[in-house]
């Protein structure tokens, strides 16, 4: 800041040694005019432009006016009786001061706009050519470091200095080293001693920029993090106008923005490819289980004909039925694989019609009935009937899942149900499956609906589960555009899913 | 072991399946012969005397639904069709393309035995139930003459509609009618494949002939594909 006091207070003085230089020079110019006998009025021009020149010559308002007033003295001074005195013997010349004053003001005034509007469009225009410059070349960077190569370079060059720039990477850390140009042809990397330091003053950056020791640090704000910071050296950086600091600024978000291009496309590449590869893997597990299915079922039919061929208290009887239970575990993983591939997928187009609640609770509970029919599911609906869009098949599929978990935890004796009612607040349609079974563990709960999880801290073969049924039940539920959520009880031990489904045909999931 | 003279020709191109399924038929006394491929099936039935056909609908050489078409170009016997479980679609084309029944992978033999049972039942009655006057199951009757429906020995009142879609139920019992079947069927070509008025309407008649919509003891859901009327 000091320098650039100086560097005012140097122009100031040159300032008022053009005025006064204006000045003396008009003065000698109108004892001549004196000598030579011309009229008066010629000397009063005279002063007149000695002013304009002042105004042209100098910068603002300040100079033009002092001139002006400055001027009309010296008329008064030299060239009116009494000579070399301030005061006057024919009173008219009062008038003529005055006159003389006034244009003199206007003309100096009117000059230092002009002169003030031709600064100002030229440094637009050179701001406006920089920035041309810049993102013409910035459109041709090849990755983040280039840009940021060619940004320095441009700075570099327009403010004539060593300008840097230090990126961050993805996850908002700044990079070991930052780039600086050394001369006009060549860049150097530097390393950087305390990146977390720099990190965490630029993150509570209050105003534009951070000063530094040897850099001022421009950070550069990209649409949801810092992308870099810009250094410009310290004593380019102090003694940088207003419309440098103005040129600067639109610089750094031109970069911002390059940089910002380039992160989602690499972004956008970045998640074709995991999806193809998502992609993929879903296609492995759907043809293993695929061809999985069909022996499968061959290995069912078979041991269950072995089952009924078989004395119940025969060995042989347990052996086959044992046979079958793992077959029909296997199998039922198998599907739940199929599924959730076919769901996770994105190409599963819901089936979705007006379908009655009643009709797919139905199929589901004689689903569960069929597997262990001595159990009670009790159903409580409304007494309308009540039509849900849906696609029925899977919501059916969600149904029979959770009441398979019911039946897994809750003793033999104890309840099960399933409640539908109209959130008509909501336009929800509500279904609940509740049991009175051991509850979820606290641990589990956040869990409960992820891939592949199963209850920790139980005896490892009481109840042999994969932990896919319910995340295939929160993916049905959510290509509905409904929700889902695991609770225990309030009433007492047990457990509670909740499910809503939309009541309304939303057109974008035809 | 009973011994039946219906020729059943099992089409299925794995073998495990295929030898628990004719392990079944032969326990039931049931004559048959089997195909893995399409082609073989349908040189089958040219040449030989065969009643029924299970077929399975993921064949190896071409479309099981080719298979249909092709059979009931000029025969009307019953056809089971056999799929796994992620194909809906399949079964409701099937049981439109003219088959009359089908079994989800994986299915037991007492399962598969029941409807053999059904289609073959059919098989002897086609006609004779469109003749029959008076048909019952359970405690629900329909009388075709006087347009009316009895639930345990009452007249219960029904609308024209829920009386005609009874009425279709009932000509094709046990049989599994798709919901464009009924659809069009019951409001005729042209109405479309929206399901709301169907299922209000089946919401409606039960309500009056079942104790508990939930648990329906006359007619049952299918899923995706449509509705059965029990035949027991």
């Amino acid at each position: 800041m000091a320098e650039k006091q100086k560097s005012e207070r140097v122009r100031s003085i040159h300032y008022v040694l053009t005025l006064f230089l204006c000045i003396a020079a008009v003065t000698g110019v109108g004892w001549l005019f004196r000598y030579l006998r011309f009229p008066e009025t010629n000397i009063v021009v005279v002063y007149i432009l000695s002013v304009l020149l002042t105004a042209r010559l100098t910068r603002g308002y300040t100079y033009g006016i002092a001139s002006s007033v400055i001027a009309t003295g010296a008329f008064n001074y030299f060239f009116t009786e009494p000579y070399f005195t301030l005061s006057v013997n024919d009173p008219t010349y009062l008038i003529t001061f005055a006159i003389m004053t006034f244009t003199a003001i206007i003309t100096s005034a009117l000059t230092s706009k002009v002169k003030q509007n031709a600064l100002k469009a030229q440094e637009q225009e050179m701001e406006a050519s920089a920035l041309y410059r810049l993102t013409n070349r910035l459109t041709d960077a090849a990755d983040i470091s280039d840009i940021a190569s060619i940004t320095i370079r441009t700075i570099s060059d327009i403010m004539d200095c060593r300008a840097a720039c230090l990126c961050f990477d993805e996850n908002g850390y700044p990079e070991q080293s930052f780039i600086q140009q050394r001369n006009a042809n060549e860049q150097v990397r530097r390393n950087v001693d305390d990146s977390a330091a720099i990190k965490h003053r630029i993150e509570n950056l209050r105003t534009a920029y951070d000063l530094g020791t040897e850099f001022y640090d421009w950070p550069i704000y990209g649409r949801d993090a810092i992308l870099g910071i810009l250094r410009i050296p310290k004593d380019t950086a102090v003694k940088m106008s207003e419309a440098q600091m103005r040129l600067l600024r639109s610089m750094i978000e031109s970069t911002a923005l390059a940089m910002d291009r380039f992160r989602s496309a690499q972004e956008r590449i970045k998640s074709r490819e995991a999806i193809v590869q998502e992609r993929y893997r879903g296609n492995l597990l759907r043809a293993i289980s695929h061809d999985l299915r069909t022996p499968l079922s061959g290995i069912m039919g078979t041991s269950e004909m072995l089952m009924g061929m078989t004395d119940k208290k025969d060995n042989r009887y347990a052996l086959a039925e044992g046979i079958y239970k793992d077959a029909n575990w296997l199998h039922s993983l198998v599907e739940n694989i199929l599924s959730l591939t076919r769901l996770n997928d994105g190409k599963l187009v819901l089936n979705k019609q007006m379908e009655a609640v009643e009709e797919v609770i139905g199929v589901a509970v004689a689903a569960i009935g069929k597997r262990t029919p001595e159990r009670e599911i009790a159903v409580h609906i409304p007494d309308d009937v009540m039509l849900v869009p849906m696609d029925a098949k899977l919501i059916e599929q969600v149904l029979v899942n959770l009441l398979d978990n019911a039946v897994k935890h809750t003793p033999m004796e104890k309840e099960i149900s399933i409640n539908v009612n109209e959130d008509r607040e909501k336009n929800l349609a509500v279904f609940s499956v509740i049991d009175r079974g051991s509850g979820i563990a606290a641990a589990d709960l956040p869990h409960i609906f992820q891939m592949f999880y199963t209850t920790h801290g139980k005896e490892p073969d009481a109840q042999r589960g994969v932990g896919l049924g319910l995340a295939i039940c929160e993916s049905i539920v959510t290509a509905h555009g409904g929700t889902i959520e695991a609770r225990n009880r309030g009433d007492g031990i047990g457990a509670e899913f909740i499910f809503t489904l939309p009541m309304e045909v939303y057109d974008h999931a035809e | 072991m009973q011994n039946r003279n219906e020729n059943i020709i099992v089409v299925e191109d794995d073998t495990q399946i295929r030898n628990f399924i004719c392990y079944a038929l032969k326990q039931e006394g049931f004559p048959y012969t089997t195909a893995g491929t399409a082609q073989d099936a349908l040189s089958q039935l040219v040449s030989g005397q065969i009643d029924l056909m299970l077929l399975d609908l993921g064949l190896p050489d071409f479309d099981g639904m080719e298979v249909i078409k092709k059979v009931r170009e000029w025969s009307e016997m019953p056809i089971i069709v056999v799929s796994a479980r992620d194909q809906d679609k399949e079964k409701a084309t099937a049981l439109d393309n003219g088959a009359d029944d089908y079994l989800t992978k994986p299915f037991s033999a007492t399962e598969l035995m029941a409807r053999i049972r059904v289609a073959l039942r059919h098989l002897y009655k086609v006609g004779g139930i469109k003749a029959q006057a008076i048909l019952s199951v359970g405690g629900l009757t329909i009388d075709f003459d006087k347009r009316l429906v009895y639930l345990d020995d009452a007249e219960l009142h029904v609308t024209p509609l829920e009386y005609n879609l009874l009425a279709l139920l009932f000509k094709n019992i046990g049989k599994v009618l798709t919901t464009k079947y009924i659809l069009k069927e019951i409001y005729g070509v042209g109405y479309g494949t929206d399901t709301q008025a169907l299922r209000a309407l089946m919401a409606g008649l039960r309500r009056k002939i079942e104790q508990n919509p939930t648990k329906p003891r006359y007619i049952l859901t299918e899923i995706g594909v449509g509705y059965r009327l029990v035949d027991e």
